[in-house]
């Protein structure tokens, strides 16, 4: 009886430390592959290549090497070849944090990339501030990288959540209704986006009927749907990316909610769409590049070209963060000659992407001001049938340059500090 | 509002159910081995990889009756080759041994099916919702509703009238006079860790279906599953039953109220009963029945 005691009193805590455990679980570091040689200029890149993220941080490091064969093979920077290190973050800030200072300390970097997530790069971005290493996040959207929390060393390729809030919202206020229910992730991504499209609706005198908070990781949002048709507003409002959205959008497709309510959101991705059945690709969404640009000089070869270095797949907005963050470096390291990264990050201030970078109609260029790139909008429709290609999920209707979606540089927040 | 609550009250049993099937499989295996099944969720997620490999081929329910029975041959396998040989040590090396076989389930999906999303379809007669009121009770969470009910009062009537489930709840008992009594004990066990990752398969296939499929789908799915033990009881099987049923209920109700605790409720939930019976609702102290 003691026994059997003590067995049952093990177990039942042993299954709550296990918990415990799975919390930790997030901080294991996985792998690291790099390649090294002499006299190379060496690149660092952190993005999170397992957990949730993995699948976009895979295409920006496609793209990211994709843009190092094509510099190398024209003589590098400065004649030097690049060298890639990779490390994972691991989705955690943490590692993350560890990871910027392996590479910067210890492989000597001269540039960095990264991260996915909002979080880790802002706290990377501190690290490559205090250690004065030039830096673009390619993928981070929060606000705050290019507003309050800015750096003069750090540069950022993807949106932020005000440029995607106003690149829709309009679209959506005159097309969908003016009654907005918000199903959005809690957290810092989540909110200012959230925070974005509602101060837009008020402007154009909409009202919002709800906002739901979901836990990030959130697998079913019944609940969450229950209350937003109780509300009966005009257009449901999905903020969720990655498998979040996945889940809430295919559950809305079930309850055949698109049917009563405009179903729609701000960013969408071509890596979430292809992961959901036909029935909920639906509503109005931004993507923050597309592949299919008839008429866009370099874009095909672009396509082509990666094709046969992912195994057939197209680019995605993501690919193309990591072509682009990449490829700037060398611009304008080759056009300033020099690796030092006060004066790289200078010459980035304004400097606009050629044709064969920018692969957009508009013309895209880092703002000096809060070094953001003023890159474009691509506002469309989710299709539920491709049109052709498996790939070609998103009809495009418009491409809004950057800087119409983007406020202006004096109330982003940002000032920067350079060094003396 | 009261509307909004009943509403609630039904979808969260029906989030609950599905807490149950996942559950009950941990539950079987932690209660006769002593092995907390960390990997649960990475058998979950097999499962559904496997029912997206052979949907094409045999057809959604095809993919639902033969994926099971796949992922459990792989569970079988491992069982065999790595977690037989932690049984009877401290619980700490099988918690070890399955969490690292979690990672390894995880990155190996990830490896064979890419990283990104897989859409899983459902045959359209089940992707509707019944009536334009009650548009949260689809056929297909119906169906799902069904099929862990017969599977669970299946997995019931096998316990208590077949030779083979009366001695996997005498081993819950007592193992060693189960030993004694000369029975297979290795057998019984790699019977029973089997069941349990056939029910990990088949809510993988259900979860497949209603989630975006994924290879990191499991980990959110298997906090829930053993907040449910916990509160029903280790040891108990009606007891994970219960406590899998009430904490969908009480997270489908919190959010209404205040929807960013809908996750946190349940963490509420498990506290509280540890608190105040740290057995949990049906489990006997001292007692794995």
């Amino acid at each position: 009886m003691t026994k059997r005691l003590k067995l049952g009193a093990v177990d039942s805590r042993a299954l709550i430390k296990a918990g415990g455990v799975a919390g930790l679980a997030q901080i294991a570091a996985p792998f690291v592959w790099s390649a090294r040689a002499a006299d190379t200029i060496k690149v660092g890149i952190i993005d999170p290549f397992t957990g949730v993220y993995a699948a976009v941080a895979q295409n920006e490091l496609i793209g990211v090497k994709y843009a190092v064969e094509q510099i190398n093979a024209k003589g590098g920077v400065l004649g030097r070849p690049i060298e890639l290190l990779v490390e994972d973050s691991a989705n955690d800030v943490g590692t993350g944090v560890q990871k910027a200072r392996k590479l910067i300390e210890r492989d000597g970097i001269q540039f960095l990339i990264g991260d996915v997530n909002s979080g880790i790069a802002l706290a990377i971005a501190q690290v490559s501030n205090e250690k004065k290493v030039l830096h673009i996040v390619s993928g981070g959207h929060t606000d705050g990288i290019t507003g309050k929390d800015c750096h003069w060393n750090v540069y950022r390729v993807c949106n932020t959540t005000k440029m995607e809030a106003n690149s829709v919202a309009e679209l959506l206020f005159n097309k969908y209704g003016k009654k907005w229910h918000f199903i959005t992730p809690d957290y810092a991504f989540g909110h200012t986006l959230q925070e974005a499209a509602q101060a837009d609706l008020k402007k154009f005198g909409g009202t919002v009927t709800g906002n739901e908070l979901t836990p990030l990781g959130t697998t079913d949002f019944s609940a969450y749907l229950i209350k937003a048709r109780a509300a009966n507003p005009d257009v449901l409002l999905v903020l969720p990316q990655g498998l979040d959205m996945v889940n809430c959008l295919k559950q809305v497709a079930q309850f055949g909610i698109d049917k009563q309510i405009h179903v729609a959101g701000l960013q969408q991705e071509l890596e979430s769409l292809e992961a959901m059945p036909p029935e909920a690709r639906v509503g109005i969404w931004m993507f923050e590049w597309y592949w299919k640009q008839p008429g866009v000089p370099g874009v095909e070869k672009f396509v082509a070209d990666i094709r046969q270095r992912s195994g057939g797949k197209v680019p995605t907005a993501r690919t193309w963060f990591g072509y682009t963050s990449m490829m700037s470096y060398a611009l304008v390291a080759n056009q300033a000659k020099t690796l030092d990264g006060v004066t790289l990050a200078k010459a980035l201030g304004n400097f606009e992407l050629p044709p064969e970078v920018k692969l957009q109609p508009n013309k895209c260029y880092y703002r000096a001001g809060d070094h953001q790139l003023m890159t474009s909008a691509f506002v469309g429709e989710a299709l539920t049938k491709p049109a052709g290609d498996p790939e070609d999920l998103f009809k495009v209707d418009t491409v809004i340059p950057g800087d119409k979606t983007s406020p202006p540089e004096s109330e982003t927040g940002c000032t920067l500090q350079w060094p003396a | 509002m009261t509307q909004l609550l009943l509403f609630n009250i039904t979808n969260g049993l029906i989030i609950g159910a599905f807490y149950v099937l996942m559950a009950i499989g941990l539950s079987l295996i932690l209660n006769l081995s002593n092995v907390i099944n960390f990997a649960h969720g990475g058998f979950l997620v097999v499962g559904g990889y496997i029912a997206y490999t052979l949907e094409p081929y045999l057809g959604f329910w095809g993919a639902l009756i033969v994926s099971p029975f796949l992922t459990a041959i792989i569970g079988l396998a491992v069982e065999k080759t790595l977690i037989s040989r932690v049984y009877g040590r401290d619980p700490l090396y099988s918690l070890l041994l399955t969490f690292g076989l979690a990672f390894i389930l995880e990155d190996g999906t990830r490896v064979i099916w890419g990283a990104n999303g897989k859409p899983f379809t459902i045959p359209a007669a089940l992707a509707q919702p019944l009536s334009n009121q009650f548009f949260f009770i689809t056929s297909y969470r119906l169906f799902m509703v069904a099929v862990v009910a017969v599977t669970i009062v299946l997995l019931f009537l096998l316990l208590r009238y077949t030779r083979a489930g009366v001695r996997i709840r005498a081993g819950t008992l007592d193992l060693e006079t189960v030993s004694a009594l000369g029975v297979n004990v290795r057998a019984l066990r790699s019977l029973n860790f089997a069941v349990g990752i056939f029910l990990a398969g088949l809510s993988g296939v259900l979860a497949a279906g209603q989630l975006g499929l994924e290879p990191t789908m499991g980990a959110g799915l298997l906090m829930p599953s053993f907040i449910a033990i916990i509160v029903g009881g280790v040891g108990s099987l009606t007891g994970t039953l219960v406590g899998g049923l009430l904490i969908g209920v009480a997270s489908g109700v919190t959010a209404v109220f205040f929807p960013a605790a809908s996750e946190a409720i349940m963490y509420v939930l498990m506290a509280v009963v540890l608190l105040v019976r740290p057995r949990g609702l049906f489990g006997e102290e001292g007692m794995l029945t």
